[in-house]
């Protein structure tokens, strides 16, 4: 129950520095001049429409102001927090194949669908942005694809967990999927990255620091969210389990 | 010293043994090869359907290596199901772990059995494919054949290896051919863009395809070993569940 209150307090926190964040990318952030763009003259105004250097040559131009680019401080720290629990759910498949005990299956188990929470979020996120930005809901573009490959291997975990009666057979092999998939993961960015991309890439130096905090407050409430939902499943499950023996003892 | 020395042989010829079971039991029955044959060739007639449609002056080859590759995933899926199915129906997976096999080998047997069959459908498949649909006289001509034979041999390792371990797990799940697939195909993601990116080069002999095949024959490699070594690593537990 103590570490259920700590999920809790956990989630109202990351709840309140991402809504911190959030203010801070309207606020204070400046808008920022994205990746394989270039312009020179400084903005002023904190919602503006996207200047004329911005404006693609060919194709939609932006139109809408440009409210886009806030997106990126909810966007990142999700898709970075997802692929972290991702490996983490890897790590205790490599345990549970070396342990055998159930408990670390579980723990595998949650943090795959707490890292599938956060593809989902990842995904709703970047569609919007695409729309936003390139005015296409969906490209074959390297970073989007290797997120949409990424999902889809989650969901067949889940599908393969589903299609498994016996317990140890489906932990095994569960187990072994995940870390499939957590060797996978980088590969397929890899793999993309060769394609020559436009998919922004934000971190570069001299990245202005009002920018810089409100995704880093962002990405450190994200991750308490992350964990919060991990350990509110987890003793959830605890609870269930305990439900479970109950029921037995008193039907045996 | 010659302790090491008979186990290594023993296992050699452990592994020569599950090969030539598989071999002799398609010899026997010519199940595996028919089946996967025959899919192959529907699989052409579709295409003949869905391009009917394409017009004269459609360049088939713009989109040959996809279409090539497409049936061999297609293919191998059905192939790789079948095999380990036979395993399991027939009882010989339980067997063969009740025997003193080193589990290793029997991961080698099979894949390399895999690998075998799905070189055999190429080999047929691939003539049949250029006569069919890259015979046109006048068509632009891709580079050298050996180039698209090297793709499809380092593509095909991966499928067979991290395929035999796939379908190892989804043999023994209710849905069988479609956890398969379901699990396949991600896992099979960068494995398949590359080779087809590299075939894709070759038929295509756009210029400067040679360094762009290199590039992606590059990676295909990279992922068969990674990969593999993964499969071979993660088998036992598979076996032992």
């Amino acid at each position: 129950m103590k570490q259920l209150k700590i999920a809790v307090v956990l989630v109202l926190i990351g709840g309140v520095l991402t809504t911190v964040a959030f203010l801070m990318a309207f606020y204070t952030a400046e808008v920022q001049q994205f990746g394989t763009v270039t312009f020179d003259a400084p903005i002023e105004t904190v919602f503006p429409v996207a200047p004329d250097q911005l404006q693609p040559a060919e194709g939609i131009a932006y139109v809408r102001p440009w409210f886009s680019q806030k997106i990126f401080y909810f966007h990142v720290p999700v898709a970075e927090a997802s692929f972290l629990v991702l490996i983490i759910s890897a790590i205790f498949a490599v345990r549970f194949l070396m342990t055998k005990r159930a408990e670390y299956d579980t723990k595998s188990r949650i943090a795959m669908e707490t890292s599938l929470v956060f593809v989902v979020l990842t995904m709703i996120t970047g569609v919007l942005w695409t729309k936003a930005s390139w005015g296409v809901w969906w490209e074959w573009e390297p970073r989007l694809t290797t997120y949409f490959i990424m999902m889809l291997m989650m969901i067949a975990y889940f599908v393969l967990r589903n299609s498994i009666e016996e317990e140890e057979r489906r932990a095994t092999y569960a187990a072994v999927f995940a870390i499939l998939a957590a060797i996978n993961a980088p590969l397929s960015f890899m793999i993309t990255r060769v394609i020559p991309s436009n998919h922004p890439v934000v971190f570069q130096p001299g990245m202005a620091s009002s920018n810089l905090m409100p995704f880093i407050v962002a990405q450190i409430g994200m991750l308490m969210i992350g964990y919060g939902i991990y350990v509110s499943r987890m003793s959830e499950e605890r609870l269930r389990e305990r439900v479970e023996i109950a029921k037995e003892t008193l039907e045996g | 010293m010659a302790r090491e020395r008979t186990s290594n042989m023993s296992s050699w010829r452990q592994f020569k043994a599950i090969l030539k079971k598989d071999i002799v039991m398609e010899l026997r029955t010519k199940e595996m090869l028919t089946s996967m044959g025959l899919y192959a060739l529907l699989v052409l007639v579709v295409y003949y359907i869905t391009l009917s449609q394409a017009g004269a002056d459609f360049e088939v080859r713009r989109i040959a290596a996809g279409l090539l590759w497409l049936v061999f995933i297609f293919t191998s899926l059905l192939g790789l199901n079948r095999s380990l199915v036979h395993e399991k129906d027939q009882g010989c997976l339980d067997a063969l772990l009740i025997s003193p096999t080193d589990r290793p080998v029997i991961f080698f047997g099979k894949a390399v059995g895999n690998l075998i069959f799905l070189l055999i459908v190429e080999v047929m498949i691939v003539p049949l494919f250029f006569f069919i649909f890259l015979s046109r006289p006048g068509a632009a001509s891709g580079g050298p054949m050996w180039m698209l034979a090297l793709a499809l041999l380092v593509g095909s390792i991966g499928i067979a290896g991290v395929g035999t371990l796939l379908a190892t797990m989804s043999v023994n799940t209710k849905g069988k051919d479609f956890i398969l697939a379901v699990l396949f195909i991600p896992i099979m993601f960068p494995l398949l863009l590359a080779v087809v990116a590299a075939s894709a080069a070759v038929l295509q002999a756009d210029p400067g395809y040679v360094n762009t095949y290199w590039q992606m024959m590059g990676i295909a490699a990279g992922y068969d070993a990674v990969m593999l070594l993964a499969a071979f690593a993660l088998y036992e537990f598979v076996l032992g569940a």
